[in-house]
């Protein structure tokens, strides 16, 4: 077999998985979003912008996307802040750092179906350890899932929980590469610590700092698992967003055009942020 | 990075360490003891170190529900992905770094942009083009849709470490009088080793946590897999949240040992931006 059959016969293959799994599926998606279908097996029909119409027109898509964009900002925020924080002390020198290192990662490889289920027990309002320490203290009962508010900030709380490790690990990494002679310097000229993380640290961890923020912000904003677990989307549609509402849309209502519509246009959004990481991080010509 | 330290921010340190070490464990921690408990004690007893260790809970999940039937279809969808990612993966990722040629930035642009993928986007396509085929509720079903997550990974991950890996060897080998395919099986797949492990790892833990896809793809009970199954258990289980938390500790309990015989490998993988959503 010459060099280059071997080569093509691996590039035919890639080209081939690639279409069948990624490209394809992702050009029925948008044309499903132009037809009517009730069920997945029945006839599609044509549609035209009958599905984005509808979806657009209802309060319930921009409650979605204002959902989307909370919920989002609220848990990358938070994420970042506290992953950093743990890089800085995690990159200090104590005794029992690997095994405090490895212990905070623990949090990323958990399924989400776990860091759900144990949430819930940690907090039900009879018997759960959270709810008897509060009451242990005096203070009163917390709602975590009644109102809307409530439910949000108990969404994020637990999706900074489990995400907050692999910031945390990529900072910890891009720490180690800050030269040391900078801090030398920097000391040397009697700078405080809070200076030299300001001028020092921060500016050096600005490319990966954007990388985690991007990718953090494409993930959030279209997470579904979390929030279909914990909250199903309620009370009364108040952690719902756009991805919670086009599996309703497509799964429970068999609303397939409009599910898809929906997905479409997150799809459009999706893309904008990863044209801006392409553009950030452009894929190198070698 | 300071050395001469004064004490009060020594124990700052200390105390800021302790903290992070118990706000990441201790909800791992507290799942592993209530699954531990007597189930009738869950209920009153709150105790940060049970008196007794019971395996009751365990007794009851494995005996009383489908979970050993949910772990098997668990384990056995992981590891179909894991296999096909990493044979399909490995190919990809060694053509485009290997040949200039054009549809090369394609591939590796799909499979970076498909990587950042939720997965909810394309399980409804994907859903619907496997009721057509008859594919839906069916393990090989699932296998697929995983492969969206698991062969984006892949390749992207093994692009960057082929592209780190010197021509010379193979090209030597070749000299030697080694085909392509030869030199790509004998000197090759030898020194990506490491990378292929990583891919593996990364590989199985998105397979054997995913809840979207296996939402979507499965309907009948017997080929739920475990985080769809433990899921379900919630409603029709009265919440019998010691049998729950063992179920939860099962699912977690391959994962932490995993990373605790080849943590080097998770951590190379987080560097290099194999997340998983």
């Amino acid at each position: 077999m010459s060099s280059k059959t071997t080569i093509y016969g691996f590039l035919f293959v890639g080209l081939a998985v690639t279409l069948a799994l990624i490209v394809a599926p992702a050009v029925y998606a948008v044309s499903l979003s132009f037809y009517q279908m009730d069920s997945f097996i029945g006839a599609p029909k044509w549609a035209g912008l009958a599905n984005y119409a509808a979806v657009l027109q209802a309060p319930e898509f921009w409650r979605a996307l204002v959902n989307g964009a909370i919920y989002a900002l609220g848990s990358i925020v938070f994420q970042v802040v506290l992953g950093i924080a743990f890089a800085l002390v995690l990159n200090e020198t104590f005794p029992g750092r690997n095994l405090v290192r490895g212990l905070s990662i623990l949090p990323y490889l958990l399924p989400t179906v776990v860091v759900i289920l144990t949430f819930k027990w940690m907090v039900d309002g009879g018997i759960g350890i959270v709810t008897k320490a509060v009451e242990a203290m005096g203070l009163p009962p917390i709602n975590w899932f009644e109102s809307p508010g409530a439910a949000m900030a108990s969404t994020i709380l637990v999706s900074v929980w489990m995400w907050t490790p692999f910031v945390t690990t990529c900072f910890l990494a891009a720490l180690q590469t800050v030269p040391q002679s900078l801090y030398e310097a920097a000391r040397v000229d009697g700078t405080t610590a809070v200076q030299r993380f300001f001028h020092i640290t921060l500016p050096m961890l600005k490319p990966i700092l954007t990388v985690v923020v991007l990718l953090r912000a494409i993930w959030m904003f279209n997470k579904f698992d979390v929030i279909w677990l914990l909250t199903r989307g309620g009370p009364v549609g108040a952690t719902e967003n756009l991805a919670v509402l086009s599996y309703r849309r497509a799964f429970n209502l068999f609303d397939i055009g409009g599910g898809a519509a929906i997905a479409t246009i997150s799809f459009a959004l999706l893309s904008v942020a990863v044209l801006v990481y392409f553009r950030v991080f452009p894929l190198e010509d070698d | 990075m300071g050395r001469a330290k004064t004490l009060p921010r020594r124990l700052g340190l200390y105390v800021a360490a302790l903290v992070i070490a118990v706000y990441s464990a201790f909800p791992i921690y507290w799942m592993v003891v209530s699954s531990l408990r007597e189930p009738t004690e869950l209920l009153t007893d709150v105790s940060l170190i049970p008196s007794v260790l019971s395996l009751e809970s365990y007794r009851n999940l494995l005996e009383l529900t489908d979970y050993p039937r949910h772990f098997l279809n668990s384990v056995i969808v992981a590891v179909a992905a894991v296999l096909v990612t990493m044979v399909f993966s490995v190919m990809i990722a060694y053509a485009v770094t290997r040949q200039r040629i054009r549809g090369k930035k394609v591939i590796v642009g799909a499979m970076l942009y498909a990587y950042m993928f939720p997965p909810l986007l394309i399980a409804i396509p994907i859903f619907t083009i496997f009721a057509r085929l008859g594919l839906s509720d069916t393990l090989t079903g699932l296998i697929v849709s995983h492969l969206t997550l698991t062969l984006p990974l892949g390749v992207w991950f093994l692009w960057g470490f082929f592209k780190s890996m010197p021509f010379e060897l193979e090209e030597a080998a070749m000299v030697d009088g080694c085909t392509r395919l030869g030199a790509f099986l004998r000197v090759v797949l030898p020194l990506a080793l490491p990378g292929l492990i990583t891919v593996a790892i990364f590989s199985f833990l998105l397979s054997w946590t995913d809840y979207t896809f296996a939402l979507v793809m499965i309907g009948s009970d017997a080929n739920k897999t475990l985080p769809v199954g433990l899921a379900s258990m919630v409603g029709s289980f009265d919440l019998r949240w010691g049998e729950i938390m063992a179920g939860s500790t099962l699912i977690a309990l391959p994962l932490f040992a995993a990373f605790a015989l080849m943590s080097q490998y998770f951590i190379q993988g987080l560097g290099a931006g194999a997340v998983k959503g």
